[in-house]
C-alpha cells in the first residue's frame, strides 16, 4: 500500500510518469498497522458484544448509526493511507538545464503582495511551488505540504487532507461513540462485570478512552488550521507567525476549500499519451536573435546525473520539511562533468600547437582565439542560412543523383565535432554558452541535412531543419555548406557520405541510449555491427543532446592528443587532416584535403586503413544506428569506405598498428 | 562478391531541438495560472497576441476546473455518502476539464503552433509546474542495413 500512495512504480513504463521506486522498510508499517489494528479490532468487538444488547434494549438505529460513522472512518482511513498526496514527478532534464548550474537557492515569488521564497529542491529538480515541500521519507516533493502522517503512513497533501481531515472528525467521533454506548453498557451491566460482555466493553472502552486525548487534539488543531487557510507544516515551522497568510481566503471559503474542492488531479501515475501532432514543414524562418539563443534547450542524455542527484537524498534530509535549513546548493558543474576537465586541458594544448582544424574549439570562448570564435558566434545566422540554402542546394542537388557515391565522410564530422565541441563548452561549466548547446545540435542536424540533400532525396526536409537552428554555431556550419561549394561538389563525386549528419540527426532524437563506457571504448566495435537498423524514435521522443557527444569527442580529442604526441609528423598531419573541418574558410580545404588522404590512405593497403574518418566515431556515438559510412559506399568507390571497415574488422590492431581515436569520434589505425 | 546490396529506408523523425518553458503565476496564490509574459524565444515563431490568448484560455480553464461551484459541492456530498465508491464509476470535475484542456491544446497544436515548428506540451505532464513549447523539426533519415556490406568490404579489403 504505501508503495501505492507514492507511485513508486518503476518509471517509464508505457509512458506513465511516476516516482522513483523506494528501498523496503519494515518499521514504516508498524503505526499504521497498529492503527488499523486497534481501530478495526476494538470496533468489530464493539459490534460483537456490545452493540446487540444495545439494538435490543434501546434501538437498532444505534448499531446502524455506528457502523456508519465506522465505514465513514474506514472509508476516510483508506483514503488517506492510499491516496497519492499530491507527488510532484520528478523534473526532466531538459528543464533544469539552465537552473542546476547556476540556480540560487531560493527564488522569489510575490503572492498576493508577499514575498514567498521558493526553494529550490535538488532531488526533484525544480523550484518547489509554494507551499510545496519534500517529505524525507516518501522522498518526493509534495502539493500543498502538510506533514507526514505515520498513522496512515502516507504524506499529507493537496490531493487527501480532505481525507485525512475528514478520517480525523470520524474518528473522534467514533471514538466518541463507542466510549458513550460501551459506558450506557458498562453501567446497565454494573453487577454482571464479570460477563464476558461487559469485560470486553470495557477494554474497549479503555482502548477508545486512551486514544481519544491524542486523536481529540489533533482534530482541534487541524480545525483551527483549516480555518486560519494555513497547513501544518506552516504552523509548526512558524512560517506565518507575527505575519500575513497570503494562502487564505478567509475561514468561510478556506472551509470550502477544503471540503468542497473538486479532487485534485494526480501528476504521476499518469498515462502520457502521446502527442500526434504533423509537424509540416516548411516552417517559417524566424531571424533569430541572440536573446533567443538563450532558449533552455537539452538535456545530456547523461544517466548518471540523475542518480548522482538522488543520492544526495541524504543531503535533502537535512532539509528537515519543518524548517527552511541550509540546504546544499544546487550540484556544482564539476559533478556533472567529471571527465570534462581533463580534457579541456588537452583540447587548449592542441589548440595552441595545431591550426584552426578541431572545429569544436571555435565554440569554447575560454579556449579559442576570440577572433574565430566570435565571429561563428556572432554572425548573423538569417542572412548565412538564407545564402546558404539557396547556393548550394541547387548544385547540391544536381550533383547528387548517384546514391552510391558516398565515401568517408571524414569532413562530415563537422557535425559530430560541432556537437562535441557545444558539449565541451557546457562540461566546463560555461553558462553564457547556451547558445552553443542548441546551435551545436542544430548544426549537426543542419549538416545531416545538408548530407542528405546530396542525395537529392530529402531536399523538402532542408529548409526545415534550418528551422530550428537556434545558435551561432550553426550560422557556421550553414557558412561551410555555403562557402564549400566546391568541396562538396568534390565530396560528392567522390561518394560523400552523409553518414556523420545522418548519425548526428540520428542522434537527436535518441536519448540516452548510449552509456559513457561503449563511447569510450572503441574496440567495441561488434556492437555496431549488429545494431543495424536505427529503431525508429517515435516522434517527440527525448532527444538527446549534444553533450553526450561532445563528451565523447573531449574523450577522443584527449586520445587523440595522445596519438598525436606518440606518432610521427606525417601521421600527425593526417590526423590533423582528418579532423572534421571547420566551418570557417578552412574547412572546405580541410574537407578536400581530407578527402584525398582518404583516397591516398585507401590506396595503401598495408598501411592498414587509418581513415576511417566519422564511420566508427559516428557508429561508437550511436550503437543503434547502423554505422553509416558503412552501407554508402554502394558498389562504385568502396575506396573510401572500405578502410572504414577494415579498420573495423580490424578492431584488434596487428603488430605496428596503433588504433586512435581522434577528434570529432574518427578513428583510424595508423602503422607505426 | 560485388554485390551491393542497401536497404534504405527514408523515415522522418520529429526532433525536439529547444524548449521553452512558461513558469507559473502565483500572484493570486497557489491556483494554477501560467505566466502571459511572452517569451523572448518566441518571438519570430507566433504573435504575441497569439501566445496570450493560448495561456489566456489554458488559464480560464484551471480556473474552471478548480473553481468552488455547485458541481464540487455535489461531487463531494455524494463521494462521502457512497464511501468514496462513485470515484470508481465517475469522472471527477477537475479531470473532466483536463480533458477539455487536452483536446484544447491538441487543437491549438494541429491549428496554429505545428505549421510553425512549435509543439505545445500539456503542463499535467509537469505537475502542472510549467507548460513547455518545443521546437521541433524534421528530419529524413536514411537508415541502411549494412550486415551484407560490412562483409562485402571485409572480403575487398583483403
Amino acid at each position: 500500500m504505501p508503495g501505492f500512495s507514492s507511485g513508486g512504480v518503476g518509471g517509464g513504463v508505457g509512458g506513465v510518469a511516476s516516482a522513483p521506486p523506494r528501498p523496503f522498510r519494515p518499521s514504516r508499517y508498524v503505526p499504521v498497522s497498529a492503527a488499523t489494528t486497534f481501530l478495526v479490532g476494538a470496533t468489530t468487538l464493539f459490534f460483537c458484544f456490545t452493540c446487540p444488547w444495545l439494538s435490543e434494549h434501546f434501538s437498532s438505529v444505534i448499531p446502524i448509526y455506528n457502523a456508519v460513522i465506522f465505514l465513514f472512518t474506514l472509508a476516510n482511513f483508506c483514503m488517506a493511507t492510499f491516496m497519492d498526496p499530491g507527488i510532484f514527478p520528478r523534473a526532466e532534464e531538459d528543464e533544469d538545464k539552465e537552473d542546476d548550474f547556476r540556480a540560487p537557492l531560493y527564488k522569489t515569488v510575490e503572492i498576493k503582495g508577499i514575498q514567498v521564497r521558493m526553494k529550490w529542491c535538488s532531488t526533484c529538480r525544480f523550484y518547489r511551488p509554494p507551499r510545496c515541500s519534500h517529505c524525507s521519507v516518501c522522498d518526493n516533493c509534495v502539493e500543498d505540504f502538510d506533514h507526514h502522517c505515520p498513522w496512515v503512513n502516507n504524506c499529507i497533501g493537496r490531493r487527501n487532507y480532505r481525507y485525512f481531515f475528514l478520517f480525523l472528525l470520524s474518528l473522534t467521533t467514533h471514538i466518541m461513540n463507542v466510549f458513550g454506548f460501551g459506558l450506557v453498557y458498562v453501567l446497565h451491566h454494573q453487577q454482571e462485570l464479570d460477563t464476558p460482555g461487559a469485560a470486553v466493553t470495557m477494554g474497549v472502552m479503555c482502548v477508545a478512552g486512551l486514544f481519544f486525548v491524542p486523536v481529540a487534539g489533533l482534530t482541534g488543531f487541524h480545525i483551527v488550521l483549516v480555518a486560519r487557510g494555513r497547513t501544518t507544516n506552516e504552523q509548526v515551522t512558524g512560517k506565518f507567525r507575527g505575519g500575513v497568510n497570503p494562502f487564505t481566503n478567509g475561514c468561510l471559503r478556506n472551509i470550502t476549500h477544503v471540503l468542497c474542492s473538486s479532487q485534485a488531479p494526480r501528476y504521476i501515475g499518469r498515462w502520457r499519451g502521446r502527442q500526434m501532432v504533423e509537424v509540416q514543414p516548411p516552417f517559417l524562418r524566424p531571424a533569430l536573435t541572440e536573446a533567443q539563443l538563450e532558449a533552455k534547450v537539452l538535456d545530456n542524455g547523461i544517466q548518471n546525473d540523475r542518480h548522482s542527484t538522488r543520492s544526495k537524498s541524504s543531503l535533502d534530509q537535512m532539509e528537515s520539511q519543518s524548517a527552511d535549513a541550509e540546504a546544499p546548493p544546487p550540484p556544482k558543474p564539476e559533478l556533472r562533468y567529471p571527465g570534462l576537465p581533463r580534457a579541456d586541458t588537452e583540447e587548449s594544448s592542441l589548440l595552441t600547437e595545431a591550426p584552426p582544424t578541431p572545429s569544436m574549439y571555435k565554440y569554447r570562448p575560454t579556449f579559442n582565439s576570440p577572433g574565430r570564435n566570435h565571429t561563428a558566434l556572432t554572425h548573423p545566422n538569417k542572412m548565412i542560412r538564407g545564402e546558404s540554402l539557396d547556393s548550394p542546394s541547387p548544385s547540391i542537388l544536381q550533383s547528387s543523383r548517384q546514391p552510391s557515391y558516398r565515401s568517408e565522410p571524414s569532413s562530415l564530422d563537422g557535425t559530430t565535432v560541432v556537437g562535441g565541441g557545444v558539449g565541451v563548452r557546457r562540461g566546463g561549466g560555461e553558462r553564457g554558452e547556451g547558445p552553443g548547446g542548441p546551435g551545436g545540435t542544430a548544426g549537426g542536424v543542419l549538416g545531416g541535412m545538408s548530407g542528405y540533400s546530396l542525395t537529392g532525396r530529402s531536399y523538402t526536409s532542408y529548409p526545415s531543419s534550418l528551422v530550428l537552428s537556434t545558435g551561432g554555431s550553426h550560422s557556421s556550419s550553414l557558412r561551410s555548406a555555403h562557402t564549400a561549394h566546391n568541396p562538396l561538389a568534390t565530396l560528392h563525386s567522390e561518394g560523400t557520405t552523409d553518414t556523420s549528419y545522418k548519425s548526428l540527426a540520428n542522434q537527436t532524437p535518441r536519448n540516452g541510449s548510449l552509456s559513457y563506457d561503449s563511447l569510450l571504448t572503441p574496440s567495441e566495435s561488434p556492437e555496431f555491427e549488429s545494431t543495424e537498423v536505427v529503431s525508429p524514435s517515435t516522434p517527440l521522443q527525448g532527444y538527446t543532446s549534444p553533450f553526450l557527444s561532445a563528451q565523447i569527442a573531449q574523450q577522443r580529442e584527449g586520445q587523440l592528443l595522445q596519438g598525436s604526441a606518440t606518432f610521427s609528423s606525417p601521421h600527425k598531419a593526417y590526423l590533423r587532416a582528418v579532423s572534421p573541418p571547420l566551418p570557417s574558410s578552412a574547412g572546405p580545404l580541410e574537407t578536400h584535403h581530407l578527402l584525398q588522404h582518404n583516397q591516398d590512405f585507401s590506396s595503401r593497403p598495408p598501411r592498414n586503413p587509418s581513415s576511417s574518418s566519422s564511420s566508427p566515431g559516428a557508429r561508437l556515438l550511436e550503437p543503434p544506428v547502423s554505422p553509416p559510412p558503412r552501407g554508402l559506399s554502394l558498389g562504385k568507390s568502396l575506396s573510401t569506405s572500405r578502410p572504414v571497415l577494415a579498420n573495423h574488422t580490424t578492431s584488434k590492431p596487428g603488430g605496428g598498428v596503433k588504433k586512435v581515436t581522434g577528434v570529432g569520434g574518427t578513428t583510424y589505425e595508423i602503422s607505426v | 562478391m560485388a554485390e551491393t546490396h542497401s536497404l534504405q529506408d527514408m523515415r522522418q523523425q520529429a526532433a525536439i531541438t529547444a524548449k521553452v518553458f512558461i513558469q507559473r503565476d502565483y500572484s493570486s496564490g497557489t491556483m494554477c495560472q501560467f505566466q502571459t509574459k511572452f517569451p523572448s524565444e518566441l518571438e519570430n515563431r507566433i504573435d504575441k497576441q497569439q501566445f496570450e490568448e493560448t495561456v489566456r484560455a489554458l488559464n480560464n480553464m484551471y480556473a474552471e476546473a478548480e473553481k468552488l461551484g455547485s458541481q464540487s459541492y455535489i461531487e463531494g456530498c455524494l463521494a462521502c455518502l457512497t464511501a468514496y465508491t462513485v470515484f470508481l464509476c465517475m469522472e471527477t470535475h477537475y479531470e473532466k476539464v483536463l480533458k477539455k484542456i487536452a483536446k484544447y491544446i491538441q487543437e491549438q497544436n494541429d491549428k496554429i503552433y505545428a505549421p510553425r515548428g512549435l509543439l505545445l506540451t500539456d503542463p499535467i505532464e509537469r505537475g502542472l509546474r510549467v507548460v513547455s513549447y518545443n521546437f521541433v523539426s524534421i528530419q529524413t533519415e536514411q537508415i541502411e542495413h549494412f550486415s551484407v556490406l560490412f562483409f562485402l568490404i571485409r572480403a575487398h579489403s583483403r
